[in-house]
């Protein structure tokens, strides 16, 4: 049994260490800086001068919010790369053919990435406060501790999920980067959800992050459990049901590729 | 020798265009990124009372920049594409200088990516009920022309330039985002700070997207906009020489030393 257990989680960790390494494509911190920061930084500016020229006057709603959403970078774009990845270069025929379980083989690949995006936001804010001179004088620390690990953890849902998209489709990173801009629109990194279209609000609910960036702002306003606990187990319960989605949909995927012996030649 | 000159451009942009057409990631570049980002501009106007979206920086800006994102994405992957594919050493082991052949297809580059300012244009006209009557028409034109000779510039220059290093992919990272940042797509040049507006002097983008958001606010043909048409011709023409000298570089590297390949 210890054995077993042992077994398991070697192959978790020596899964996530190489699949991060190798298959998030970076090989200089140079390359590496510039895929985390380059373009949500960019794009953060961007759409502050955006809002600054239409006449919103919260530029630091769209800072805060753009900091926050950095995790998607390795949740959704990271995570899927390293399973889309498989095939791409052409390892997917092995992992299929190993009898490694593929629980660990599948959900290995998001811990690096987890710890990463959490790193990422880490480093990112306090740099913000500088650049923008953002007070966080009422920030709640510890609140504000766990919305981050949470939000770094939420986001990889998305990602299991767009992972096997992109083992169905060769245009799986088209989907998952429209899908990654459309975040921009849908929880509240921009726009706050209540002056989103009537339409899209609903919309807002379904998706992970939502309730997370909604508790990481009110914490860094010095927000306390009881006003936050309602947010994240919201949080908790679209991030579960995302991963339990993409992880069976990884399973459907890998049973009819082994009766068709379809996904390496898509 | 035209006769050679243009079925080799039309063969060129053919094969090109088939490649843009085919793939889905180009038609997200060109359509579907600056349709989330005007839409980003639409909802922020909307959150502080504007019903009605900005028909030149938050419309018609989307079709600049889906004009300049496949232009980044796609002329910058030219030469390493073909490196990657094995067909580099078929065009250098040609008679046909490669210059002619990336310069054709940056231009075709750009047509595909006008399909973004069409498609901008008719948001324009048939979603937002906007009328065009206003505007300087031959301001327009000329300022376009303009553009389009920009971004082919910056085009040539860009494929050239990142031949060099298998990392140079990662600097599209840093290249879309800040030139639309810098060059004020979707918004005036007038909302950035004195030292972003003089760093982005330097790009012919800037000068050329200016004077064609101030015909299309209907300015007149005055000495300003003379003016500043002169600077994007200028500026675009020392990227086009600074793309030649690249070029030969990249030429150098292929034919004397070998090396492009084994970069």
């Amino acid at each position: 049994m210890i054995k077993r257990l042992g077994h398991l989680f070697r192959l978790y960790f020596f899964q996530a260490w190489f699949s991060y390494r190798s298959l998030f494509a970076w090989s200089t911190p140079f390359s590496y800086a510039t895929s985390k920061f380059g373009f949500p930084f960019f794009a953060m500016l961007f759409f502050v001068f955006m809002g600054k020229f239409v006449g919103f006057l919260d530029p630091m709603f769209i800072v805060i919010g753009n900091i926050l959403m950095m995790p998607t970078t390795n949740g959704l774009y990271g995570i899927s790369m390293t399973i889309g990845n498989e095939r791409q270069f052409g390892a997917m025929s092995y992992l299929l053919g190993s009898p490694a379980p593929r629980a660990p083989l599948f959900l290995g690949r998001a811990f690096f990435h987890i710890l990463d995006g959490f790193v990422t936001v880490l480093v990112a804010l306090p740099i913000a406060m500088l650049i923008f001179h953002i007070d966080f004088a009422e920030v709640n620390l510890f609140m504000l501790a766990c919305c981050l690990v949470l939000l770094s953890i939420t986001t990889t849902g998305l990602g299991f999920i767009m992972g096997t998209v992109s083992l169905l489709s060769r245009d799986g990173w088209m989907f998952t980067n429209t899908l990654g801009q459309l975040l921009y629109i849908l929880i509240g990194v921009n726009i706050p959800i209540e002056r989103l279209p009537g339409f899209l609000q609903p919309l807002s609910g379904y998706l992970p992050m939502t309730r997370g960036i909604l508790a990481t702002r009110l914490a860094l306003g010095g927000a306390g459990w009881s006003e936050v606990a309602s947010l994240l187990a919201g949080e908790i319960l679209v991030a579960a049901v995302y991963m339990v989605f993409g992880y069976t949909l990884f399973r459907l995927v890998e049973r009819a590729s082994l009766s068709t012996g379809s996904l390496d030649s898509i | 020798m035209i006769g050679n000159f243009l079925r080799l451009g039309i063969r060129q942009m053919n094969v090109q265009l088939r490649m843009r057409v085919l793939s889905l990631w180009s038609l997200a570049l060109f359509f579907t990124q600056p349709a989330i980002f005007s839409a980003i501009g639409m909802l922020l106007a909307r959150a502080v009372g504007n019903t009605r979206p900005d028909l030149v920086y938050t419309v018609l800006g989307a079709g600049i920049m889906g004009m300049w994102s496949g232009l980044v994405f796609t002329s910058t992957y030219d030469i390493r594409a073909d490196r990657r594919e094995g067909t580099l050493e078929l065009i250098v082991g040609s008679p046909t200088p490669l210059r002619r052949v990336v310069g054709f297809r940056s231009l075709l580059n750009i047509l595909a990516g006008s399909t973004s300012m069409l498609a901008a244009v008719a948001a324009a006209l048939f979603i937002f009920d906007y009328s065009f009557s206003g505007i300087n028409i031959p301001g327009v034109v000329i300022s376009f022309s303009l553009l389009l000779l920009a971004l082919w510039c910056m085009g040539i220059f860009l494929a050239n330039i990142l031949a060099w290093s298998r990392l140079s992919g990662t600097f599209v990272d840093l290249l879309e985002m800040p030139i639309a940042l810098l060059c004020g797509f979707m918004y005036p040049i007038s909302v950035l700070p004195a030292w972003m507006q003089q760093i982005s002097a330097v790009f012919p983008i800037r000068w050329g997207l200016e004077t064609l958001q101030d015909a299309l606010k209907g300015s007149l043909i005055d000495s300003a906009l003379v003016n500043k048409w002169l600077i994007a011709l200028g500026v675009s023409f020392v990227y086009y020489l600074l793309a030649r000298w690249f070029d030969r570089k990249v030429h150098d590297h292929i034919r004397i030393t070998g090396e492009l390949h084994s970069i």
